[in-house]
């Protein structure tokens, strides 16, 4: 069920923020949800938490483990790599944009820019490279071409610890931004991502477990049916299964939501284009 | 709150599926996805309804259904936040994700549990 028909902008609801104990910056955050997540489940590492549902489901570990690497991965980061090594009109290509061909680079996405005073995710900077030499950009909301890119790109940081830096005001205040769409109601149904990731983490909800908020910005591209996934998209998922109208792909609210979540992971390795179970109906 | 921030307020589907004047049954409107949904957080006694892992809320049987009378279920339906403020059950009738003939099948579904 794909909600369609709740998708329909029709007014602002009033939104409460969830209660959540003020605190003096990011790390303080990021301390506070990775103990609290430790302490509820003293089995599992930040790196199990990554692998998200499976990391409470012995079942879904087991399909996670035979399905390693996602399939569809090979074929997904071949096709990125067609696009990130494709010449422009003017000779140059996204590789060139990026130091070292872009090895090594996803662990630091987002981060704050000075300069241009905005959060810059990896869609950004690859939409950003294509602007600047003229070329159409790529759909941020598409797994087949942005999807496909950064499921290559990722691939070329495999292994790195996620080092998302928040260190000017500038920087704090978008991660804040982050944190409050996190723990505040949206959509029909009255949800925060808080309301399920943070306050029922591990529990059932229908057939799937809810993944933790900690080590979800690690695993992806994930690769449902074959199709690159980032973490924008899923967000973008379960918010319409919320009954909110999705921010819209490359928006700067998901950057937001990608910064704070990304935050939330650092320290974990980057494993990218992780098996994810299909979408069925009525599930998450 | 970001420009970006819309949300969905509730009504039209409401309108389209009473119109076609179906009479949802209540443990259809616990399950059906687009309707309670209740089954993705409740368990049910065995037997009546589908089997599931969901533990987001407490398994309704009859024990943990003793002490709920018809209005206090209807209460809860209407707006659980009501008497938890940062509780995850939506606010059904609040946010009109079901009319108040749809609560009432449901608080007939969820007493013929007990
Ligand atoms: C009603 C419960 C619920 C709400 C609300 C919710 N999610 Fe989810 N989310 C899920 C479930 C269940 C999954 C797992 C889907 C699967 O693995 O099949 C999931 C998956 C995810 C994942 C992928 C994790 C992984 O590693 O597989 C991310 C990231 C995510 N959600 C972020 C969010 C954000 C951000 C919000 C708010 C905008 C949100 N979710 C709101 C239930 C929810
Ligand atoms: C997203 C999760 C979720 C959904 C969906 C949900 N509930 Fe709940 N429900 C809960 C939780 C959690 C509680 C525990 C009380 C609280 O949080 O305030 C609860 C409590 C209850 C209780 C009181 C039981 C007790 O002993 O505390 C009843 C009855 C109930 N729900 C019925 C329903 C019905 C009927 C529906 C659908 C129309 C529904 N719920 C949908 C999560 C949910």
């Amino acid at each position: 069920m794909r909600f369609a028909e709740l998708r329909l902008p029709v007014a602002l609801l009033l939104a409460a923020v969830l209660p959540l104990p003020a605190l003096a910056g990011a790390e303080d955050v990021r301390r506070d949800i990775t103990s609290r997540m430790a302490a509820q489940f003293p089995g599992l590492s930040p790196a199990d938490l990554a692998g998200g549902s499976a990391a409470f489901d012995a079942g879904r570990r087991a399909e996670a483990e035979r399905n390693a690497p996602g399939p569809g991965a090979a074929e997904a980061i071949e096709a990125g790599q067609r696009i990130w090594k494709r010449k422009f009109a003017n000779g140059r290509s996204l590789a060139g944009c990026f130091p070292n061909g872009g090895r090594r680079i996803a662990a630091a996405y987002p981060h704050y820019d000075r300069r241009v005073k905005r959060l810059v995710t990896l869609e950004t900077a690859v939409n950003q490279c294509l602007k600047t030499h003229g070329e159409p950009l790529l759909d941020a909301g598409d797994p087949d071409t942005m999807g496909a890119v950064l499921a290559y790109l990722r691939t070329l940081s495999q292994g790195r610890k996620i080092a998302i830096s928040v260190s000017s005001p500038q920087a704090e205040a978008r991660f804040e931004e982050g944190r409050r769409l996190y723990f505040t109601r949206m959509g029909q149904r009255n949800y925060a991502c808080a309301s399920c990731h943070l306050n029922h983490a591990g529990r059932f909800f229908g057939d799937t477990a809810i993944p933790a908020p900690v080590g979800s910005a690690a695993q992806w591209p994930h690769l449902r049916e074959g199709r690159p996934m980032t973490l924008q998209m899923r967000v973008r998922e379960c918010l319409e299964r919320m009954g909110a109208a999705a921010f819209p792909a490359g928006s700067d609210d998901l950057a937001h939501l990608d910064y704070f979540l990304s935050y939330l992971s650092n320290g974990i390795e980057i494993r990218p284009n992780a098996w994810r179970a299909p979408l069925a109906p009525g599930h998450w | 709150m970001g420009a970006g921030l819309r949300l969905v307020a509730a009504g039209a589907m409401l309108a389209a599926t009473t119109a076609w004047g179906q009479a949802v049954e209540g443990r259809d409107l616990f399950t059906r996805a687009d309707k309670g949904g209740c089954i993705a957080c409740h368990q049910l006694p065995p037997g009546s309804g589908p089997v599931v892992r969901a533990d987001v809320g407490p398994r309704l049987d009859a024990a943990r259904l003793q002490g709920w009378d018809r209005a206090r279920l209807r209460a809860l339906l209407e707006d659980p936040t009501r008497a938890n403020p940062g509780t995850v059950m939506p606010p059904y009738g609040r946010h009109r994700l079901l009319e108040a003939g749809e609560i009432e099948r449901l608080v007939d579904f969820l007493h013929a549990l007990r």
